[in-house]
């Protein structure tokens, strides 16, 4: 677990030891990436493209210039909400795959609030949004961490499912009672303009839904190293036995991140419906949350490394847009790339013996 | 690739050996030059207190870990091991001091996975040959003398048995150089007796053992030879005759002044103490093939040190569980001081003064994977001391952290490193630690000194005897009789999940115990004291 490393950092104890695991951490975030990208490499090389040539190009139009670069962060932007929630269940040992559900609902929460409460109560009108979005959101998620902690019902079906059911409700409101009477098919009325984020460097749709995701992060890098509930999550996360016998309460700490994760997935809903696309319609979530799974597999959980590996996705997501319309590259090579560090970042890259030979297993 | 050397070749002088081996981990300095030599069919004892480097040799000579120098000698020719498959064909087997069976497959599933015999049924196809399986089992099971039901799931087999399926697998493979790491610990003592005449006939039929233990009695009663490890180098090697075990006492402790001779402990009389724990008509169901309890009642007062025997299986752990609120009781009451605990989470418990040793360290006392600091800091993470606001103070977690394992004189590298890198007596030590840290008024200590060395032992005993003087008690269930006769005020007898007698310990001798623990219980009149 990376976790320990970073988190725990003990003073003056064990430099050298805190330094090798700093390293074994960059390795296990490094190398999953580079196989992805050689997986990229030998596809576009079979279909006649130069890969260093496609890649170089993905490169420069995700970070070359300040618009770019913006673009880049606006799509990693709902990735950092749907990361730090995934993470947080899963260093508790609860796989929890029903964030992309918790998203779309809590999006639909605040892209209906943001039109539906009157214009007159003013700016209040963004915290009361994003407030529907989350409570929406952490309910959704609390029915299979109750299911889970009561009644052992394993957590991977039931959030599997809720997230088709999510779909369905989404789909249902917008096509009925929350169905625009202006725009057109499968969508609501574009939100008020006082509920709109403010943008943070026009024209990019780069908005302070960001900085609300970085400071997600920040609170789940304290909340999982810094405060005893988060400690506590770790150690259910080990080791249930062992965290019983130490007086830990296990069906209360299932429920518990799982509503928390419910809440960091509706406030990424609410800042991509208020900061985004100011509407809820079909297709909202762009698979944000299996994403945000990918990011959070490959950071294991460690907040630094979902601050990176958003940017990544993020820059893959818009450079791949974009290198669509000028060459013949079809974007679903970000999809391989992508699927690849899935598969990678949860291979125990520590069981390949190439460069740990002669440790202990 | 090596050559592959052929087995048994009594004309060699050393089978296996170690030739100034040295294995550093970070500080640590696990192996440092060691070398000692087994001839063939010979019993080699290796015996050292807890973190003298015993495990990591044994690792090093399966080829499971590589040395930092020195190299493994193979009948009389050094040998690179690359991994223990290697070691495998080159006849080379172990048995962990943690089994390594696959809990769910049958005990016939486990003894030939790896290397099922195979019978072809139609050109490529192939299928495991389950009747040949059982054939081999059979014909192993009667070169060994023991009896196996081979059908049995493993997790629901007693440890003893699995001990021989893991001995038996590696006969079947052709093994002739057994290297078994710590393997009585987690025996009774009649199974120890069983386990040692099955060593020894293997021995006969020409097999050559490593055996490592921290009980020298049991040295003296299997082994041919043994070599004594301190801090990490072979201090003394010698034939079994030529060493008592009072020379192997000091061997083992250097110029350590220690006193491990156990002083029985007298019987507390305090006057009028005080009950703290009562328990009234226990009972619990079977829960997962466990013993289920039967209306057990129990006082414990001020003071006090109370044992639980019986030979194991009978109910005793299950009891232990109930009394830390780990296992839900069907019905009876549990109080400490008064007040009723029956019913409550096993946190109710500890917050009320109920601490809890686990006879299973490796999965219940310990979380492997985590650090050695969120180990002996597990459960103290709201304790005031430990918070600053709504956060935790991880200087002072750090600084406690150090504190509790100086205390018990636990040693480690680092407070980040896994709490698995620590030598199996130290992991008990750090396990002690932590209970110990929330000054509970009642300890629950089931088999607290497996794996654990001399001084460790004397430590671990010295913590008990300190907690009573300090007011509080002690419920100590233990396979070793004479830790229980040595500390207890009064033992009590499980069989069959009954209380089925009690004993004082002026009266307490491994016969009046051993009697009890035998008896069925049934028409058998439970001696009030
Ligand atoms: N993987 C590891 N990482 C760091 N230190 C280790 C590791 N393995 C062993 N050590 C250290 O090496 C020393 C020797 O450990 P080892 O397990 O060989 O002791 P041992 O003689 O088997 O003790 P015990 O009787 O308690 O089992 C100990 O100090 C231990 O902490
Ligand atoms: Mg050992």
């Amino acid at each position: 677990m990376s976790d320990n490393a970073h988190t725990d950092a003990m003073p003056a104890d064990g430099l050298a030891a805190m330094v090798r695991r700093g390293l074994d951490d960059s390795l296990r975030f490094v190398v999953p990436i580079a196989i992805a990208f050689a997986v990229g490499a030998v596809l576009l090389l079979a279909i006649g493209e130069n890969p260093l040539e496609t890649y170089g190009l993905m490169f420069s139009e995700a970070f070359s210039s300040q618009r770019r670069f913006a673009a880049t962060l606006s799509a990693a932007t709902p990735l950092l909400f749907t990361a730090v929630a995934t993470a947080i269940c899963f260093r508790t040992g609860v796989f929890n795959v029903g964030v992309d559900g918790a998203f779309i609902l809590g999006g639909l929460a605040a892209a209906t609030f943001g039109v539906m409460l009157p214009m007159s109560i003013g700016w209040w009108i963004i915290p009361l949004s994003i407030l529907a979005a989350m409570l929406v959101a952490a309910f959704w998620l609390w029915i299979p961490g109750v299911l889970l902690a009561r009644l052992d019902v394993d957590e991977v079906v039931s959030t599997l499912m809720l997230n088709f059911v999510a779909l369905g409700i989404a789909g249902f409101l917008v096509n009925g009672v929350l169905l625009s009477e202006t725009s057109g098919n499968n969508t609501t009325e574009t939100i008020h303009s006082t509920a709109e984020l403010s943008r943070l460097l026009p024209p990019s749709t780069l908005h302070s839904g960001f900085l609300l995701g970085l400071a997600c992060v920040f609170a789940y890098a304290l909340w999982s190293s810094w405060t005893p509930a988060g400690f506590e999550a770790k150690l259910v996360g080990l080791n249930k036995r062992f965290a019983r016998a130490v007086g830990i309460s296990i069906p209360s700490t299932i429920i518990v991140v799982m509503v928390i994760s419910g809440l960091v997935a509706g406030l990424g809903g609410a800042s991509h419906a208020l900061g985004q696309v100011h509407k809820f319609s079909d297709g909202f979530s762009a698979g944000y949350g299996f994403t945000g799974m990918a990011v959070a597999l490959l950071a294991r959980n460690s907040a630094l490394g979902i601050v990176f590996g958003a940017i990544l996705f993020g820059a893959l997501a818009s450079a791949g847009t974009t290198i669509q319309l000028f060459s013949d590259i079809p974007l679903d090579i970000v999809n391989v790339i992508e699927g690849t560090v899935m598969i990678f970042a949860v291979v125990e890259l520590g069981k390949l013996t190439l460069w740990r030979k002669g440790k202990r297993p | 690739m090596s050559p592959e050397h052929p087995r048994t070749d009594r004309s060699v002088s050393t089978r296996i050996g170690a030739r100034d081996i040295s294995r550093n981990y970070g500080l640590v300095q696990a192996n440092n030059g060691v070398s000692f030599n087994v001839t063939p069919g010979q019993i080699h004892a290796v015996v050292g207190e807890n973190g003298a480097g015993k495990s990591t040799l044994m690792r090093i000579l399966q080829g499971l870990e590589k040395p930092d120098s020195g190299t493994v000698i193979l009948n009389d020719d050094p040998v690179q091991l690359r991994d223990p498959q290697q070691a495998i064909r080159l006849g080379i087997g172990m048995v962990h001091q943690e089994f390594m069976l696959a809990p769910e497959l049958t005990l016939l599933e486990n003894l030939v996975l790896g290397d099922e015999p195979m019978r072809t049924i139609a050109g490529p196809i192939a299928i495991v040959d389950w009747k040949k399986a059982l054939t081999e089992a059979r014909a192993l099971e009667k070169r060994a003398g023991v009896a196996i039901d081979w059908d049995r799931p493993t997790a629901t087999a007693p440890v003893h048995i699995q001990q021989y399926v893991e001995i038996l697998r590696l006969l079947r493979r052709g093994n002739d150089v057994l290297i078994l790491d710590e393997p009585t610990a987690v025996l009774a003592p009649q199974q120890v007796s069983k386990l040692i005449a099955l060593l020894k006939q293997l021995r006969d039929q020409g097999a050559s053992i490593i055996f490592i233990s921290h009980k020298l009695h049991e040295v003296v009663a299997l082994a041919d030879h043994v070599t004594i490890m301190r801090r990490g180098k072979a201090v003394a090697s010698a034939s079994v005759d030529e060493l008592d075990i009072a020379a192997m006492t000091r061997h083992i402790m250097g110029d350590a002044p220690a006193d491990p001779s156990e002083q029985a402990r007298a019987a507390v009389v305090l006057p009028d103490a005080r009950r703290i724990l009562r328990v009234e008509g226990l009972c619990a169901v079977t829960l997962d093939r466990s013993q289920a309890l039967d209306n057990i009642s129990m006082d414990v007062f001020q003071g006090e040190i109370v044992g639980i025997a019986g030979v194991a299986g009978n109910g005793q752990e299950e009891l232990m569980e109930c009394l830390a609120g780990l296992r839900p009781m069907s019905s009876g009451s549990i109080s400490l001081n008064g007040a009723e605990l029956a019913g409550k989470e096993n946190m109710d418990f500890r917050r009320a003064g109920i601490g809890y040793v686990s006879p299973d360290r490796a999965h219940e006392g310990l979380a492997r994977l985590a650090s050695i600091a969120d180990n002996v800091m597990a459960g103290s993470q709201h304790a005031p001391a430990f918070l600053k606001g709504p956060f935790r103070n991880l200087p002072a977690v750090g600084r406690a952290a150090r504190q509790r394992l100086a205390d018990l004189d636990v040693r480690y590298g680092a407070l980040s490193d896994p709490v698995s890198s620590l030598s199996g007596g130290n992991q008990q030590k750090l396990v002690f630690a932590r209970e110990r840290a929330s000054k509970p008024q009642v300890l629950i200590v089931s088999q607290p000194t497996r794996g654990v060395d001399l001084n460790g032992i004397a430590a671990i005993h010295a913590i008990l005897k300190r907690h009573c003087e300090g007011g509080g008690c002690v419920v100590l269930a233990s396979e070793e009789l004479d830790e229980l006769i040595a500390l207890c005020d009064r033992i009590l007898v499980l069989s069959e999940g009954r209380m089925v007698g009690a004993v004082r310990n002026e009266d307490a001798t491994p016969e009046t115990i051993g009697k009890l623990m035998l008896a069925s219980g049934d028409g058998l009149e439970i001696a009030h004291v």
